[in-house]
């Protein structure tokens, strides 16, 4: 760009910021980190993943409470041993390049998907398919290898959202930059921070979108998207950071936003090393924090202690009895094990401001039951080699650690089975604290054994017991999650997994 | 000239193909896999083997090195683990932005950084000169973080007069421009002050004084002149120094330069994106002192070089 094209493009923008609010203008949402792709299979981080939702949809989705709920798809049905689902599909939805969606384009997706060959980051939602027939247009069949008892809650997933098969073939890797699918808005430009989307004016769904398009900045400081919204270049703030809620409160012309999430913080103990491998140390060690005062000090107003290994909003959550504030206990307990004078232990975290504070709380309040924990936070790339990466128990020098889930399938088979299955040790999945437990796996593998929701409800109450009772984990925290908006602007919300929806948003003024 | 040139430009060779063999070895010692951080946290091992293999991580690091230098030979910079576009479409998005933004914020800094060192040398002593050093000692120590939000508060959020961020219209260039160059400025009313107080001792002024040429003319064309040899340097230097360094700027402003790429890519480990950039980054750095050298010249033909 040379000083004259600056100079035309000064004059151009000039001349049509002028009259803008004769216009409808679009929703700006100002998000805080570059997308990383608009290949719904391809991406892994929820802002893009929010983002690919703006254009794509599934043959499911979830609702406001995480509830699955059909979309593309009409209905379902499943054989008892959850082998075999069955798939009607609405009809009449064209795709943006005005292609028919139908049964052949799911076929299309899925195998797109499961194919190794294509190396997609999302091919786990679908990796048990063994098979996809088109029985007619609007009717698809997927047949599994093995019982999968979550395979709706995965199609559910924005992984699996359905690209235009037209597409597909015209693009090939490149529809990570051309997406076409039958989302409220269409494609315009992604360029290095900024996405454009445009109404859809042929969009299936009667009376939407009610704003002429969307676009999506990012902006990494946190300062300057509350300033975007208090000018008004940004209309919806989604994962509003909780310190600066106070001020956004005090503005007449914004709307703080808290609503429930289904994520949980909670901190790993490797049950196959000293000391952790005794429950009574494990169980010493929930009775030692004050979860209330946790939750204040790391998380802010809102924040819950968790009842459960899984939260109160993903399905076939079972509330257990909380590990009181008992510090006398835990230190009783701690004797007993035979540390009567505790010990030291490393405590890891990630990097981020909000984490380490947690991490400190834990740190200040297990001091007072005389037991040390030397915080240590990991980079994000030091976390791969050092938790991720680690290729056999025995290797593991992660003690204890500090995180958070999201069960992205608002199911609770991916909220238990990564984290507390004996088979998703590292590098398989993210059972970190190396938990092991005979009953809990037969639990965990007999809901996904079948599809009938009375008995994955019962397996999922017997694991949950089980897990809580024998306290793998500190159980923490599910804190709330916030986000801001300008009055004017209604109908968007943040989901419980942190995606954001501005399918009907509307300005009102 | 030309023989001097053309050795600089052989010395210059030279420091390439070392920065290039740092900045490869300083990106595979960084902690962190990225086959598995591009394959996603829930890919399968065997996924994440398919990418390593895909990405030539597999191979030995001489290997790597070896062809990683070859495709640079022929104008292939590699293809961005992140987004899988070739690098230099990557920093080509970018560079412009960081380009205007830098000759922006350096312009008016050293323009008036000039001018209050001038003055304070000019009135040493006197309150021009208290005063034009004080705004210089506030303006270096203002944490540029700080004066961004600070700048964005008062512009923006209360006159509402400018953009809070973002990159298209003059308008978006004015705080960035400010937060940016407020440094340099300092920097340089500081330098040029006593650049110029020392010149203005030299005996050659002395005698244009005593010779009766305007005292507006010994200035600016007897002192201002000579001083501006060492000044060149430290424009050169400070010019180095924003390109790289606006990387806070560009966070706080939502610019989309190289700043902001850059940090992107160190969080993914992105290593072709972080080669090229610090690549690039030394290039600029380096050219920027083979040109500061020619200005020596052109500002004082006094100067030779053998």
């Amino acid at each position: 760009m040379n000083l004259r094209s600056i100079l035309r493009t000064t004059a151009l923008a000039a001349s049509v910021l002028l009259p803008s609010a004769l216009w409808a203008k679009p929703v700006t949402v100002a998000v805080y980190a570059n997308l990383t792709g608009l290949d719904p299979a391809n991406v892994n981080d929820f802002l893009s993943q929010s983002s690919t939702r703006l254009m794509y949809q599934g043959l499911f989705s979830f609702d406001q409470k995480m509830k699955i709920t059909p979309l593309l798809a009409e209905s379902y049905e499943a054989n008892d041993d959850a082998t075999e689902f069955t798939i009607k599909l609405k009809s009449g939805i064209k795709f943006h390049d005005g292609t028919d969606f139908n049964a052949e384009a799911v076929k299309v997706n899925i195998d797109r998907l499961r194919d190794p060959a294509n190396n997609l980051s999302r091919r786990s939602l679908v990796s048990m398919v063994s098979d996809v027939q088109v029985v007619d247009d609007t009717t698809v069949k997927l047949i599994l290898e093995k019982p999968f008892g979550a395979m709706i809650a995965s199609l559910a997933h924005p992984g699996a959202m359905m690209i235009s098969p037209a597409a597909l073939e015209k693009h090939g890797k490149e529809v990570n930059r051309n997406p076409v699918g039958t989302g409220p808005f269409k494609f315009v430009s992604w360029s290095a921070d900024t996405l454009e989307v445009t109404k859809n004016d042929d969009y299936w769904k009667e009376g939407l979108p009610k704003v002429e398009g969307v676009t999506v900045k990012s902006v990494p400081e946190s300062g300057a998207r509350f300033a975007m919204l208090q000018t008004g270049e940004a209309q919806f703030v989604p994962s509003f950071p909780p310190e600066l809620l106070e001020a956004a409160a005090k503005n007449p012309k914004l709307d703080v936003i808290t609503e429930d999430s289904i994520f949980e913080f909670y901190t790993t103990m490797n049950t196959t090393k000293k000391p952790f491998d005794d429950k009574r140390v494990r169980q010493a060690m929930n009775y030692a924090i004050d979860k209330e005062a946790f939750c204040k000090v790391a998380f802010g107003p809102g924040c819950m202690p968790a009842d459960s290994i899984i939260p109160p909003l993903l399905s076939f959550h079972a509330a257990q009895t909380p590990y009181p504030y008992d510090p006398e206990k835990a230190k009783a307990l701690l004797k007993e094990a035979g540390y009567e004078n505790g010990f030291e232990t490393d405590l890891w975290s990630g990097s981020s401001t909000e984490v380490q504070r947690g991490a400190q709380v834990l740190q200040q309040q297990l001091a007072q039951v005389g037991v040390k924990a030397n915080v240590m936070p990991l980079e994000s790339g030091v976390a791969t080699e050092k938790i991720w990466s680690v290729q056999k128990p025995e290797d593991a020098t992660v003690q204890m650690y500090y995180t958070g889930w999201s069960s992205s399938t608002g199911d609770a088979d991916w909220g238990i089975r990564p984290l507390l299955y004996s088979e998703s040790f590292p590098p398989n999945l993210f059972n970190v604290a190396y938990y092991k437990n005979d009953q809990a796996d037969a639990a965990i593998k007999g809901a996904i054994g079948t599809a009938k929701d009375e008995d994955r409800a019962k397996f999922y109450a017997e694991a949950q017991k089980i897990v809580w009772d024998d306290a793998p984990w500190i159980f923490l925290s599910v804190p709330k999650n916030y986000s801001a908006k300008q009055k004017a602007l209604s109908g968007v919300y943040i989901q419980p997994d942190r995606m954001f929806v501005v399918e009907e948003a509307e300005f009102t003024e | 000239m030309l023989g001097y040139l053309a050795k600089r430009l052989v010395s210059t060779g030279t420091v390439l193909v070392l920065v290039m063999m740092c900045t490869f070895a300083f990106v595979h010692m960084l902690p962190g896999d990225p086959a598995r951080l591009v394959a996603g946290p829930t890919a399968a091992v065997e996924d994440v083997q398919a990418v390593r293999q895909a990405l030539g991580l597999d191979k030995p690091l001489p290997e790597q090195f070896v062809s990683y230098v070859s495709r640079l030979a022929h104008g292939d910079l590699g293809t961005s683990l992140k987004t899988r576009r070739p690098v230099a479409t990557e920093i080509g998005e970018r560079l412009m932005p960081t380009v205007w933004l830098t000759v922006t914020a350096m312009s008016w800094s050293t323009l008036i950084g000039l001018l209050i060192g001038v003055m304070s040398a000019v009135r040493r002593g006197r309150w021009q000169d208290h005063l034009g050093m004080l705004v210089a000692v506030s303006g270096i120590s203002f944490p540029p973080f700080w004066l961004g939000l600070l700048l964005i508060n008062l512009l923006s959020v209360r006159l509402g007069w400018l953009p809070t961020g973002g990159y298209g219209t003059w308008q978006h260039f004015i705080m960035p421009s400010i937060t940016l160059g407020v440094g340099v400025a300092a920097v340089m009313a500081r330098f040029t002050r006593s650049s110029f107080v020392e010149v203005a001792r030299e005996d050659y002024v002395r005698t244009a004084r005593a010779k009766g040429v305007p005292e507006r003319q010994v200035i600016w064309r007897h002192a201002l002149r000579n001083a501006l040899i060492p000044i060149t340097t430290m424009v050169g230097l400070q010019f180095g120094f924003l390109l790289g360094g606006s990387i806070v700027v560009e966070s706080v402003f939502s610019w989309p330069g190289l700043g902001r790429l850059l940090v992107d890519s160190v969080s993914y480990r992105d290593y072709p994106v972080i080669q090229a950039l610090i690549l690039l980054f030394s290039i600029q750095f380096i050219l920027i002192n083979l040109i500061v050298d020619v200005l020596y010249v052109v500002a004082n033909p006094e100067i030779r070089y053998s």
